[in-house]
C-alpha cells in the first residue's frame, strides 16, 4: 500500500496529458506519472510490470477514445486478468454517451468522469480524483496479487 | 331385412305370415320396408328346391316345378332329394356339402341334361343356415346367347382385364369397364353408376347401342335404388334379372316347415325381383337387367348396370365372367380413385400455394382475390368470397354483399371456429342451420368457411349451389314423358324425382373430405403469412431500433468530436489568462470572451444532443401523478418552499395521467423556469392548472386538433410575448432577447417542450399579453392515444 506507487494515465492527447500533469502538481500528491498512449500500450505496460514483478500502478486513469485497442477493450482485458483486475480504474473521457457510462461501470470501472470543455472545471475534476484516490481511498496491496 | 326387424306403428301387410312379393309386393309404398332378401318368390326362368341339410329331405319347391321337372310340388315335398336328382348328381351335391365352401356362396354343380321338351338345366348349389338350396336354370345353350354362343368367357375376361389394367384415370377407367362388360355380355346398354355421398346416383360411364338415348351424366335420386337393394350389393357380386316382364313364382310352402321362417334368398340368382324394380325397368323400356356392384373398402361405390331391351338369358359362365370383371373393377378403381383424388388434391394445393406465395410477395392477402389463378380454379365450387380490409372480394356466383355480410356475422359465431384442430364451418345445406340460407340456396347451399385472421375477422368462403341447379336429373318431367306403371302412378321415375326434389331442395353436392382439408390448409398457409408479416414488422422494428442506436451513437460521437477542439481552445485561453504575460486588460477581456464563447458552444452542443435524444428514445408510459412531477420540477429549477418572493399556486390538485414521467417533468421544469426567468415583476407568480374537456371554460387559441382533450397550463405574470412571436419561440435556439438578458440560455427549452408534448401525441400553444404575462397550454392525450403513438 505504498503511496509512492505510480499512476498510469492512458491518454493519447498531449494537451490533455499536460492537464493531468498540472492537476497532479496542484493536488500535491507524490506519485510518479506514467503514460500510455493507447489501450494496447496500457495492457503491455501492465503485463510488463507483472512479468518483472515490479510494482503495479496505484491507479489507472483511462481515456476511452484512444487509437487501436481503445480504452473500452483495455478495461475489459484488464478486468479479466486475475492479476490486474483489482487495480483501481477511473475513466476520464469526452464521451457523454450513457451506453459508454453503463458499459464502463458494468465492466468494473471504479468511476466515470466526463472531460468538460471548461478548463478550470477539468482541472478541478482531476484534482478531486487524485486527492480522493491517493489520499483518502484504501487501495489493495499489490504484493498479494502478484504471488 | 325381415318383417320381425320392424316395429312400425301400422303392421305390415304380411305381418301375420310370411312375405311374398306376389301377394304383398304391389301394396308397398315405401321401398325401404321391402324384405328384398326374402321375397318368397323366384323369377320364372328357373326352379328352386330347398332340402334339409341333415338328411337331404326336400322342404320347399317353387310352384313351377312341373314346368322344369315334370313333377308338381306336392309330389316332391317331404321326399328325399334323390327322387329329383340322379344318384350321381346327388353324390356330387353331398360331396360339395362336405368339401366346398358353399355356405352363402352358390357354386355351379352340374348340368341336368335335356329331357323331352325341357332344356338342359344348370344347377347351382349353396347352403344357408342349415338349408340346402338348389337353383335350376336353363343353361341358355339352347337359346341364343347374345354375344358369346361358344361361351369362351375365360379368354374374353383375360383380355378385358388386361385392357382395364392399362387404363389411366377414373373416368376413362369407368368407360373401359362399361365397354368391357358390354363386350362380354352383348347387352344393349351398360352403365357405370356412381353413388354420391348423399346416396343419389350418377351415370359416370356408358356403353350402348347407338340408337339408344344417352343417359351419361344423368343423376338418379336415392329412392331409385333404395337402401335394402343397396345393402344386398355388399353381399353379392351379381344380380341377374333376365326377364323383367316374367311372372313371379312363389315358393311352396312359403315358410320353411322346420323353422316357420321365410327362405333367405340373398345368394340366390333366381331371387324374385321387387315389383317396384321390374315396373321401373318396364317404365324405362328394359326387358332384362344384369347388375354388379363396385365396392371400395367394403362400401358400395357404385354399380355396373346392364340393360337389354328384350328378355334374354344370362348363362352361368357369362355371369361368372361379369362377377370377375366387377371384382377386378372394384380393386382397380380403388387405386384409380385414390389417384384421382390425389390429383385433385394436388391441383388444389398447388393453386392455393401459388396464391399464398403471391400474397406473400405482395405482402397482402388481396392476391387471393386475383383472377389468374383464382380461388375458384382450385376448389370445385361455383363461387368464392374473401373478406379482407373491411370489404368483400368475390369470384364466380356468390350471394350479394349484404347477404355475405349477414352470413359472415352468423358464421363468425359458429362454435366450429373454436376448434383447435379443425376450425372450419362446412355444410351442404346452409338453410338447415341458418334460416336466411333459404334465400341464397340458389348460389350458396353448400358452404365451406375458414377464418384467416383472428383479429380482423377475415374470412374465406366457398359456395356450391343447390344440387337441383347443377345436375341433370333422370326422370325430370321436362326430359321424359310420363309413363304410368301397371299399378298406376305409384312408382315411376317421375314420382321418385318429385320425392327427391323435396329431399334435395336447398342442398348442394356434399364437400369431399379432401376439399375441407384443403380449405384448412389454405387457412394455415395464410395464418403463417400473417404471422410472417408480424415477424417482418418485428424485424423492421429491430432495424429501426438499431438505426436509432446508430444515430444516437453518431450524435454522441459528433458532439464528442466537436467538443474536443473546444476544450483545447478553452484550455489555451485559460492558460493565457493565468500566465503572467497577459498584461493588457483589453487582451484579458478578449480571452475571457473567447472562453465564454467556447462554453456557450458547449451548451449549444449539449442542447442539440439532448433534443435529438428526446425525439428518438422510447417513451416509458406509466400512470404519473402530475403533482409529484411538478414538485420535482420546482426543485430542479431551484424554487424552494421557503422562497417567499416567488409564488407557485395550484388551482386544484393536478390529475394522474399516463405519460413518460421524466419527459413530462422536463415540460414543467422548462415552462416554470421560463415563467420565472422572463419575469421582471418583484413578486413572480406561477399558476398551474388544468381544464377537463367537459368543463365550460375559456380555451384561448385552442388548436382544433387538441379539442376534446384535457388541457394543462402554466401561467405567469412575466414579460409576455407578442402574438407575432408565438410560432417562432418554439424554434431551436430561437431567442427573443439578448444573449445575456434574462439569465442567458441557449433557447432550446421550448423546442424540447414541443418535442416531448408531440411525442405524447399532444399539442402545445400559448396565450400572452405583452407586459402582463403568458399562459402556456399543452395536452397529453389519453391512454389509447398514447399507446398508439408509442407503436
Amino acid at each position: 500500500m505504498s503511496r509512492t506507487d505510480h499512476v498510469l494515465v492512458v491518454e493519447d492527447n498531449d494537451d490533455d496529458f499536460e492537464t493531468v500533469v498540472e492537476a497532479v502538481r496542484r493536488a500535491g500528491i507524490g506519485n510518479q506519472l506514467r503514460r500510455a498512449v493507447s489501450g494496447a500500450d496500457c495492457i503491455e505496460m501492465l503485463l510488463e510490470c507483472q512479468k518483472n514483478s515490479s510494482t503495479l500502478p496505484a491507479l489507472v486513469l483511462l481515456d476511452l477514445n484512444t487509437p487501436s485497442v481503445d480504452g473500452r477493450d483495455a478495461l475489459l482485458h484488464l478486468r479479466q486478468n486475475s492479476a490486474l483486475h483489482m487495480i483501481p480504474l477511473v475513466v476520464l473521457t469526452a464521451s457523454a454517451n450513457p451506453r459508454d457510462i453503463a458499459t464502463a461501470y458494468g465492466n468494473g470501472a471504479n468511476a466515470y468522469h466526463i472531460k468538460p470543455v471548461n478548463h478550470a472545471t477539468h482541472l478541478e475534476i482531476l484534482q478531486t480524483i487524485f486527492t480522493y484516490w491517493m489520499n483518502h481511498a484504501e487501495l489493495p496491496t499489490h504484493r498479494s496479487l502478484t504471488k | 331385412m325381415t318383417t320381425a326387424a320392424r316395429d312400425d306403428a301400422t303392421p305390415l301387410p304380411w305381418a301375420d305370415g310370411v312375405y311374398s312379393i306376389k301377394r304383398h309386393g304391389t301394396s308397398l309404398t315405401n321401398c325401404d320396408t321391402e324384405p328384398v332378401q326374402a321375397p318368397g318368390c323366384i323369377q320364372s326362368h328357373g326352379a328352386l328346391v330347398t332340402a334339409r341339410l341333415s338328411d337331404l329331405t326336400i322342404l320347399q319347391v317353387s310352384e313351377n316345378s312341373a314346368q322344369y321337372f315334370g313333377v308338381a310340388p306336392d309330389r316332391l315335398l317331404g321326399q328325399p332329394l334323390l327322387g329329383l336328382l340322379s344318384s350321381e348328381h346327388e353324390q356330387r351335391v353331398r360331396s360339395m356339402i362336405a368339401n366346398d365352401a358353399i355356405e352363402g356362396n352358390a357354386l355351379f354343380a352340374f348340368t341336368v341334361p335335356a329331357r323331352a321338351d325341357i332344356a338342359p338345366l344348370d344347377v347351382c348349389v349353396h347352403t344357408m343356415s342349415g338349408v340346402l338350396i338348389l337353383e335350376f336354370e336353363s343353361s341358355g345353350r339352347g337359346a341364343a346367347s347374345p354375344k358369346h354362343p361358344a361361351g369362351d368367357f375365360f379368354s374374353a375376361v383375360r383380355e378385358a382385364v388386361g385392357r382395364m389394367q392399362s387404363t389411366v384415370g377414373q373416368r376413362a377407367f369407368c368407360h373401359r369397364i362399361a365397354d368391357e362388360v358390354r363386350g362380354i355380355t352383348g347387352l344393349d346398354r351398360v352403365m357405370v353408376y356412381r353413388f354420391h355421398e348423399d346416396n343419389h346416383g350418377e351415370v359416370v360411364a356408358e356403353s350402348k347401342l347407338a340408337e339408344l338415348a344417352p343417359w351419361l351424366g344423368l343423376h338418379y335420386p336415392e329412392a331409385d335404388i333404395p337402401k335394402p337393394a343397396r345393402d344386398i350389393y355388399q353381399r353379392i357380386w351379381i344380380r341377374p334379372v333376365p326377364n323383367a316382364r316374367g311372372p313371379l313364382i312363389e315358393m311352396m310352402p312359403l315358410a320353411n316347415p322346420d323353422t316357420g321362417k321365410p327362405l333367405s334368398m340373398t345368394y340366390c340368382s333366381l331371387r324374385g325381383a321387387s315389383v317396384m324394380y321390374t315396373e321401373y325397368l318396364a317404365n324405362m323400356g328394359v326387358g332384362a337387367s344384369l347388375t354388379m356392384p363396385i365396392l371400395m373398402d367394403g362400401e358400395l361405390w357404385g354399380l355396373i348396370a346392364c340393360h337389354h331391351r328384350t328378355p334374354t338369358t344370362f348363362p352361368h359362365a357369362m355371369r361368372a365372367a361379369c362377377e370377375l370383371l366387377a371384382q377386378v373393377a372394384s380393386l382397380q378403381l380403388k387405386s384409380s380413385d385414390r389417384i384421382e383424388e390425389l390429383a385433385y388434391g394436388l391441383k388444389v394445393e398447388q393453386i392455393h400455394r401459388q396464391l399464398v406465395a403471391k400474397a406473400a410477395k405482395e405482402g397482402d392477402l388481396l392476391a387471393l382475390s386475383d383472377r389468374q389463378p383464382s380461388l375458384l380454379d382450385a376448389m370445385d365450387a361455383e363461387g368464392a368470397a374473401l373478406y379482407h380490409m373491411d370489404r368483400w372480394w368475390t369470384a364466380g356466383n356468390t350471394p350479394s354483399e349484404e347477404q355475405l355480410d349477414a352470413l359472415a356475422d352468423w358464421v363468425n359465431l359458429r362454435p366450429e371456429f373454436l376448434s383447435l384442430t379443425r376450425p372450419v364451418f362446412v355444410t351442404d345445406m346452409l338453410s338447415r342451420d341458418y334460416p336466411a340460407g333459404a334465400e341464397i340456396s340458389a348460389v350458396a347451399s353448400g358452404v365451406i368457411a375458414v377464418q384467416v385472421s383472428r383479429l380482423r375477422r377475415d374470412l374465406i368462403m366457398w359456395f356450391r349451389p343447390e344440387t337441383i341447379q347443377t345436375v341433370s336429373w333422370a326422370g325430370h318431367p321436362d326430359d321424359k314423358p310420363l309413363v304410368p306403371g301397371p299399378n298406376g302412378m305409384r312408382l315411376t321415375p317421375r314420382r321418385s324425382f318429385e320425392l327427391f326434389v323435396e329431399s334435395v331442395r336447398n342442398r348442394a353436392l356434399p364437400w369431399m373430405a379432401m376439399e375441407i382439408d384443403a380449405a384448412l390448409r389454405l387457412r394455415l398457409l395464410i395464418m403463417d403469412l400473417a404471422m410472417s408479416e408480424g415477424e417482418r414488422i418485428i424485424a423492421l422494428n429491430v432495424d429501426l431500433a438499431s438505426s436509432n442506436e446508430e444515430l444516437d451513437a453518431f450524435a454522441y460521437v459528433a458532439s464528442h468530436d466537436l467538443k474536443e477542439p473546444l476544450r483545447g481552445i478553452h484550455r489555451y485561453a485559460h492558460q493565457m489568462v493565468e500566465s503572467a504575460d497577459t498584461s493588457s486588460a483589453e487582451n484579458r477581456q478578449r480571452l475571457d470572451s473567447l472562453m465564454r464563447l467556447t462554453l456557450r458552444m458547449d451548451s449549444l452542443l449539449d442542447s442539440l444532443l439532448h433534443y435529438s435524444r428526446v425525439g428518438r428514445t422510447n417513451l416509458e408510459f406509466e400512470p404519473v401523478d402530475l403533482n409529484d412531477v411538478v414538485a420535482d420540477a420546482l426543485e430542479m429549477v431551484g424554487v424552494r418552499a421557503d422562497n417567499t418572493n416567488i409564488t407557485v399556486s395550484f388551482e386544484r390538485p393536478l390529475p394522474t395521467v399516463l405519460c413518460d414521467m421524466v419527459r413530462v417533468r422536463e415540460i414543467f421544469s422548462n415552462l416554470i423556469s421560463n415563467a420565472l426567468k422572463y419575469n421582471r415583476d418583484p413578486h413572480p407568480r406561477v399558476e398551474l392548472g388544468y381544464i377537463r374537456p367537459d368543463e365550460l371554460r375559456l380555451r384561448p387559441n385552442l388548436p382544433t386538433e387538441a379539442e376534446g382533450e384535457t388541457i394543462y397550463f402554466v401561467r405567469d405574470n412575466g414579460i409576455g410575448i407578442e402574438a407575432r412571436h408565438f410560432e417562432q419561440i418554439f424554434r431551436m435556439f430561437k431567442r427573443l432577447h439578448g444573449r445575456d438578458e434574462f439569465g442567458g440560455g441557449v433557447g432550446a427549452g421550448l423546442t424540447v417542450v414541443k418535442k416531448v408534448v408531440s411525442r405524447h401525441g399532444g399539442h402545445v400553444w400559448l396565450d400572452s399579453t405583452l407586459d402582463f404575462g403568458s399562459t402556456f397550454y399543452f395536452t397529453l392525450p389519453s391512454q389509447a392515444h398514447a399507446s398508439r403513438i408509442r407503436e
